[in-house]
């Protein structure tokens, strides 16, 4: 029994651009990937806005809006009052109306990357919000983290190994944590990736055009 | 021998929780800017701060919001007028778009639900034809909801006393516990104050000129954690 008078209780899909998340911990470089992804996309004829969560204010939507890689007014950033999970799951209703709003002034987007706002482990995207997301984890954090099995490690649709050039310098055996986090994650997508020399962009815009966007 | 349970108290706690999607924790109507600025502008003391609030804003501006448009009863061209008028009656910017803001995102939930008047008042804020103030889209959702209005109003002003102090937790000016027993103290005043009657013209007043200083000093500021 529906005892709402108001409310039609229905399942309904979405028509519009597909939206990914993009998580992690602070510092693993979650924009330092989008500001490498936005190349990689609009090479392959991709048009994009983003949604940054600033743990504090428009740090990063800032940085993406001055890098010069796209038209600022394709990047919104939302506030997460304190609360970087509460934003993206328990309460996506800001980003999802960022996300509304990106699609409604620019016809043209495909596709709208949502930047978490910085996370710990136990993090993961709503399917209210995002269509399929991404967890970023980075080789300074400790060659140990895929072992912690955290939520966000496990639950992603990509695993991204992010700062491989760093593994030398910060004691990690880089070849055990990419066996580490595969079995974690019982074989499902991983990438490793250095952004500063742009490798492994190309895997994750190639897992995307395949699963997200059909092509 | 079992009573029976009120619906309506059912769908009136579903839709006052803290858990329904509403965007409701980003915002902090001033607390953080207050309590970053308590060198400047004096001490902030949440208690205080709590009170002056609901007093002050909620009783004769957010809460005579919310009865007009609920007596609307779903006429959207009228409830783009009252929105008009919570617009220009919110004279801070920071707390003006954060209001607009709040109140899209309730409708976001209520529109994926398919709450009545939710899709249609959601698609003229997108038209740029409404604002969508939060006050005014909560009079319309629940009274669409078929809550009554005493409820509505009592649903209003828990959730704007609750959701301060769910801020003023996450500021760390106030302990979890502790902000619950000030929140006890604010349910009295919800009642006292919203005893005086609201006419169907009733004008909006509001008077919180420290927190709307705090507010338009923090609205440059690079280190905000509150969308307002």
């Amino acid at each position: 029994m529906n005892m709402q008078p108001g409310v039609s209780i229905s399942s309904s899909s979405r028509v519009g651009a597909a939206r990914i998340g993009i998580g992690g911990p602070v510092g693993s470089g979650k924009t330092a990937l989008i500001e490498c992804l936005i190349p990689a996309f609009a090479k392959r004829g991709v048009s994009l806005a983003i949604v940054t969560n600033d743990l504090v204010t428009a740090e990063d939507a800032e940085r993406i809006r001055r890098s010069g890689l796209i038209d600022p007014a394709r990047v919104a950033a939302v506030e997460a009052g304190a609360c970087p999970h509460t934003v993206i799951r328990e309460d996506p209703t800001l980003n999802i109306a960022a996300a509304d709003e990106l699609e409604a002034r620019f016809s043209d987007v495909e596709l709208i990357l949502i930047e978490s706002g910085g996370d710990n482990l136990a993090s993961t995207f709503s399917l209210d919000l995002v269509d399929w997301w991404m967890f970023v984890i980075d080789v300074a954090g400790g060659g140990d983290i895929p072992r912690k099995n955290g939520p966000g490690v496990l639950k992603c649709d990509l695993l991204v190994v992010n700062k491989t050039d760093l593994a030398p310098h910060v004691g990690v055996d880089l070849a055990r944590m990419e066996r580490d986090s595969a079995k974690a994650r019982a074989g499902r997508p991983l990438v490793l990736t250095n952004c500063r020399a742009g490798q492994g962009i190309d895997a994750i815009v190639d897992q995307i055009l395949a699963k997200v966007l059909f092509r | 021998m079992t009573a029976s349970l009120d619906s309506g108290l059912l769908v009136a706690l579903q839709h006052a929780d803290s858990q329904f999607p509403s965007g409701g924790f980003a915002f902090s109507q001033g607390l953080e800017a207050s309590s970053q600025l308590a060198a400047r502008l004096g001490a902030c003391n949440f208690e205080d701060f709590l009170d002056v609030q609901l007093r002050h804003r909620w009783a004769g501006a957010d809460r005579v919001a919310l009865t007009r448009a609920y007596r609307l009863a779903g006429d959207l061209a009228k409830l783009t007028e009252l929105d008009l008028e919570v617009e220009a009656s919110t004279f801070v910017e920071g707390l003006r778009t954060g209001s607009r803001r709040n109140g899209a995102a309730l409708l976001t939930t209520h529109s994926r639900i398919g709450t009545t008047g939710a899709a249609p008042y959601r698609a003229l804020i997108g038209e740029g034809k409404a604002l969508g103030h939060l006050a005014v889209v909560q009079g319309l959702l629940w009274r669409a909801l078929g809550l009554e209005e005493t409820t509505a109003v009592a649903m209003g002003g828990y959730q704007a006393a609750a959701s301060l102090a769910t801020a003023a937790v996450r500021l760390g000016l106030v302990g979890a516990i502790q902000s619950q027993a000030m929140l006890a103290k604010a349910l009295p005043v919800i009642v006292e104050v919203s005893s005086t009657p609201v006419a169907d013209d009733e004008p909006l007043r509001s008077f919180t000129p420290l927190a709307e200083i705090a507010v338009a000093l923090h609205g440059s500021s690079g280190q905000r954690l509150f969308s307002n």
